[in-house]
């Protein structure tokens, strides 16, 4: 099967743990460097946008990556119909970009900064997301109504648009495949739960072909068991139970390497 | 061009021997060269003689000690290759105190490139932070620095993609005028690949150049060094200082160690040798003539050909601080390959206006510093002369006890007195700080800061050995026992490493003091060195106890110190690294189990003096900190390393700063009110009839609690009496989020968990909203 580029814009900086953790799983990846956008269409057969702080967030978060040569390339697979997984920032280039939610192919929504009442600016913790009928590729390994947690961390990931009334649309498409939630699955209304006040409760959106996604919790720094804190219901407690067993658990698959999968499975079925 | 003046602190005497070194008149490059390298900052001038007498700098566990940038202890060996963890330490106080983002920012930034500068991956910061009183005359200032030195460090180290692994946190009035940010940085080599900050003995037969890359040097930081070596006027607010705050730029550091790594990669898989030297204090003259000194070589340097943003005098240019640049020393005839590296595959030049790498000197086999620019000689002397170091004689005042002085007359009413603890600055939860902090990044993460006493990370991928790091200093202690307090910080450092279940391979200190001219000050520094080399020595190592725990990199930042706000308390602070074989078995302070039994380990003894119960709640000041039973002390954190090591501990919290009611609490604390509560009932009776509660609950004694199973009791109970370690079975782990606790002569106490939590997260969660 394919291989996975992991396109490395420069002041990104997830890209080596996303490529491991896409091994993990059996698959093959490689670190693409943005300026290496010849035969990339050729050689890859999906892509993953990883996260950090492109161009320093200059501007506003992804939006100069959004500009670069390569993401032409990328919307051209992504027209294509090629599996392209943005993750935090990489979710915010794609945005930008207009891949998602892509209606139209203008910029539609945003990523704004986050508003909890609470606390303002970056937070990095765990939040808890449910899948939530989706017409994207995540619905490879996740049921609707599916609870995973994962670690966030970001400063500006707050889905909007202008006219709110169209993030109700996309759910209804199946467009939000994730949602922030509390631990038993109701959709969260308010912080921690809900960390940065996006529409919709939305973690992530995806194109209306479902090829595309971005979301901004970071599936990759949950991929092992080891990662999961030993408070977080089931995946702890199964962290914990290793302590009788073989220290090669700890690199078990952990709830983030579900929404890691169903990439992989997208890529591995292809152009569909 | 601009014009900036020479900037020289040298005291006459030393003009003088710069004068008699070079047997003339020095030009003003060499003396504003001079003026950086005799400065406090880079010379010791007044604590080397001292460090080199005291503190044990080899063992076992030692790849390579204090002599280049940071040390690298021996991690483990996977799949054949010998790992290694190379650990700096830095301090950032005096720009911090100017500019606390910039100055907090670039603290990690400079740090970090000691660490990559000797071949390694990032992975990992912490940064040990005191401030000011929060609520004391400079309260908003103190607030306001506070405030900026947690954003400059998240907004670097978020940017950079190094996760925070923890810290420590004071507020004091003594560090009003003086805020302390230190720096820790870990990274990981292979131990035959690392890199060393010299010119590889091949430039005897093949030409060597000096390659320069990174941000164009400008002005910033001028002066940097010389700040760092003298004492707060009274005007330092008007700005005076300022422009000697270099001027941080993570996305750039980002880029750069990305590129620096495949350039490591490429010239291992060439079997080229090379040297790296990071750009810190000294700029430019300071790398080339280290990097030259260290091989046995000699530099000609050319500052016209460094890529600089603006036109500058020469002796700013060869001495400026500028962020972001390494030096590389590489083959003549691979110049072009390396150059087209970063400037044409990682396109530096385009992402960063005015970055790039060039060529700006050779190096050659006679042992001279020969600088020109714009076509004049400079600076024209030997490698010898740079680095003959300048010393300082120092006197050493004699210690004065302070008496104690008890300034709040409160009854002794435990139930009160907690809830003060969890809601003072100083006791309260700093999880409003570090949720400004990635911890997660890189994907490592086992054991996260604030759930245990340490932090652990998987840092070799597919292996189950877990790397263990704390931070740890109490300036209470050591203001009123300053050597008594140092090895306390080694001590309290061993403790929080065995609560999850790691044994020590190592430490670096860094000693903030006031000004080393003042013989009470310097007595301070003396005494807390000789107490570190003292409890490293006495702890030693577990497995090779005749070893002690090796001192492998450190930091001295002296003159913290201002006009009006005198001394800061004496701060040395102590980051430990430690290793666990399976990370699986690293315990967290969070309760598992209702029907465990948690054990108080370790005596109580009458150690109140510089207590948070003392400070808090008896107003105190002076008196006696906790006492250092080494024997004790040694059987405790051996015993508890290797029982949590062994799997069979549920969960663990060291007795420190609050004393056993308040990591009571903090485990209880550590649950939570919807998943599955847990809480303690605490029956005191084991310790005996006649109980005095105030040093029990509230003492500083080094101790532990720990989780126990029921059908591990015995084995426990056995195993402490072999070892010679005190237990009692304090406490049993309920299902209710409470603690309670009572014994003989003590009525009965309770304190609900949610109340707990919410004051617990509220006094900082009020002082740091979010960045």
């Amino acid at each position: 099967m394919g291989i996975i580029g992991v396109i490395q814009f420069p002041g990104v900086n997830c890209e080596v743990e996303t490529a491991r953790s896409i091994r993990g799983l059996g698959y093959r990846a490689e670190v693409v460097r943005w300026n290496q956008s010849e035969g990339l269409l050729d050689r890859y057969a999906g892509f993953i946008l990883p996260g950090g702080f492109s161009y320093q967030d200059r501007v506003r978060a992804g939006v100069i990556a959004a500009r670069e040569p390569i993401v032409e390339t990328l919307c051209e697979a992504a027209e294509r119909g090629m599996p392209i997984l943005g993750i935090c920032n990489g979710a915010q280039i794609l945005v930008e970009a207009g891949l998602v939610p892509g209606k139209t192919n203008r910029v539609e929504a945003a990523l704004a900064p986050n508003r909890n009442g609470v606390r303002t600016g970056y937070s990095c913790q765990w939040v808890w997301l449910r899948a939530d009928g989706s017409n994207s590729f995540l619905a490879n390994t996740l049921t609707d109504g599916a609870v995973i947690p994962m670690p966030m961390a970001h400063a500006e990931g707050r889905f909007v648009s202008r006219d709110p009334a169209v993030f109700d649309e996309f759910a209804e498409r199946g467009q939000i495949p994730l949602r922030y939630c509390e631990p038993d699955g109701t959709i969260a209304t308010e912080w921690p739960s809900l960390p940065n006040g996006a529409l919709q409760a939305a973690a992530a959106v995806s194109n209306p072909a479902g090829n595309v996604v971005a979301m901004m919790p970071h599936p990759e720094r949950a991929a092992y068991l080891h990662q999961v804190p030993d408070w977080v219901p089931v995946w702890g407690d199964r962290k914990r139970a290793l302590v009788n067993g073989d220290p090669t658990g700890l690199f078990e698959a952990g709830p983030g390497a579900k929404i890691l999968e169903a990439f992989c499975l997208a890529v591995e079925r292809g152009v569909q | 061009m601009i014009e900036i003046p020479l900037d020289i602190s040298l005291a006459l005497g030393e003009i003088e021997a710069v004068k008699k070194l070079l047997g003339r008149e020095p030009s003003d490059v060499e003396l504003q060269i001079f003026d950086v390298l005799w400065s406090e900052h880079c010379s010791y001038k007044s604590s080397k003689p001292l460090l080199k007498e005291h503190l044990p700098v080899t063992g076992p566990t030692v790849v390579q000690g204090p002599e280049e940038d940071a040390g690298i202890l021996s991690f483990t060996e996977w799949q054949g290759v010998h790992y290694g963890v190379v650990i700096g330490h830095e301090s950032h106080n005096h720009p911090s105190q100017i500019l606390p983002v910039e100055g907090a920012a670039t603290g990690i930034g400079g740090v970090v490139r000691d660490v990559i500068c000797m071949g390694a991956d990032l992975i990992g910061v912490l940064d040990p932070l005191r401030f000011g009183d929060p609520y004391g005359p400079n309260g908003e200032e103190c607030v306001a620095i506070a405030r900026g030195v947690v954003s400059g460090i998240a907004q670097y180290g978020n940017a950079l993609g190094v996760p925070n692994l923890g810290g420590d946190l004071f507020f004091d009035g003594s560090f009003d005028k003086n805020c302390l940010v230190n720096v820790v940085a870990l990274g990981l080599l292979e131990c035959d690949r690392i890199v060393n900050s010299a010119v590889p003995k091949e430039a005897k037969s093949e030409p060597y150049v000096l390659v320069l890359v990174g941000k164009p040097t400008d002005s910033s930081g001028f002066g940097g060094a010389t700040m760092a070596s003298k004492v707060f006027g009274e005007d330092h607010e008007e700005g005076e200082n300022r422009g000697a705050v270099q001027i941080p730029d993570p996305f750039l550091k980002r880029v750069l160690n990305v590129a620096l790594r495949e350039f490591y990669d490429r010239m291992d898989a060439r079997r080229i040798p090379f040297g790296c030297k990071d750009l810190g204090a000294g700029g430019i003259s300071c790398m080339a003539s280290e990097i030259a000194e260290r091989g046995g070589f000699g530099i000609e340097l050319d500052l016209d050909a460094a890529p600089v943003a603006e036109d500058l005098p020469a002796h700013v240019l060869a001495v400026a601080e500028t962020q972001e640049r390494y030096g590389l020393a590489v083959p003549g005839r691979w110049a072009d390959d390396v150059l087209k590296l970063f400037n044409e595959e990682f396109a530096l030049p385009t992402i960063y206006r005015g970055a790039r790498a060039a060529v700006i000197g050779r190096f050659v086999n006679d042992p001279v510093v020969r600088i020109s620019h714009k076509g004049e000689l400079v600076c024209d002397t030997t490698v010898a002369a740079i680095t003959t170091g300048a010393v300082a004689d120092r006197v050493e005042g004699v210690f004065a006890p302070k008496p104690y002085v008890r300034t709040l007359d409160t009854p002794f009413d435990p139930a009160s007195a907690l809830r003060s603890m969890l809601g003072s600055v100083n006791g309260a939860s700093a999880e409003p700080i570090f949720r400004s902090y990635d911890t997660e990044v890189m994907g490592n993460a086992v054991v996260r800061p604030g759930e245990a006493d340490a932090a652990v990370i998987l840092p070799v991928h597919g292996c189950p050995v877990g790397l263990a790091v704390t931070v740890d200093g109490n300036p209470w202690y050591t203001d009123l026992e300053p050597h008594k307090g140092a090895a306390l910080a080694v001590i309290e450092a061993a403790r929080n490493l065995a609560a999850v279940g790691a044994t020590p391979i190592g430490l670096t200190d860094c000693l903030n003091y006031g000004s080393p001219e003042d013989p009470v000050v310097y007595h301070q520094f003396a005494a807390g060195v000789r107490g570190i080399a003292e409890a490293a020595s006495r702890i030693g190592l577990r497995d090779d106890p005749k070893y002690p725990i090796p001192v492998v990199s450190g930091n001295v930042s002296f003159y913290n110190q201002s006009e009006n706000g005198g001394a800061v308390k004496p701060s040395p602070i102590i980051a430990m690294v430690g290793t666990i074989a399976d990370a699986s078995h690293a315990t967290t302070l969070r309760l598992k189990d209702p029907g465990n039994a948690l054990y108080l380990v370790g005596n109580r003894y009458d150690d109140l003096g510089g207590s948070l119960y003392d400070r808090v709640v008896r107003g105190g000041m002076g008196g006696n900190p906790p006492k250092i039973r080494y024997d004790e002390e040694r059987a405790l954190i051996h015993f508890v390393s290797r029982f949590v090591e062994e799997g069979l501990v549920r969960s663990a919290h060291d007795i420190s700063r609050g004393g056993a009611l308040m990591a009571m609490a903090e485990m209880v604390i550590a649950g939570d009110s919807h998943f599955a509560k847990r809480g303690l009932r605490a029956d005191f009776a084991p310790l005996g009839e006649e109980i005095e509660y105030e040093r029990t609950l509230f003492g500083e004694s080094g101790g532990f609690l720990l989780e126990i199973e029921p059908d591990v009791e015995e084995r426990f109970r056995e195993r402490a009496h072999e070892r010679r370690v005190a237990l009692y079975r304090v406490a049993e782990v309920t299902g209710q989020d409470e603690l309670t606790i009572e014994g003989p002569g003590l009525a009965p106490v309770s304190w609900r968990g949610e109340e707990m939590r919410t004051i617990h997260q509220s006094a900082l969660a009020e002082l740091f909203p979010g960045v």
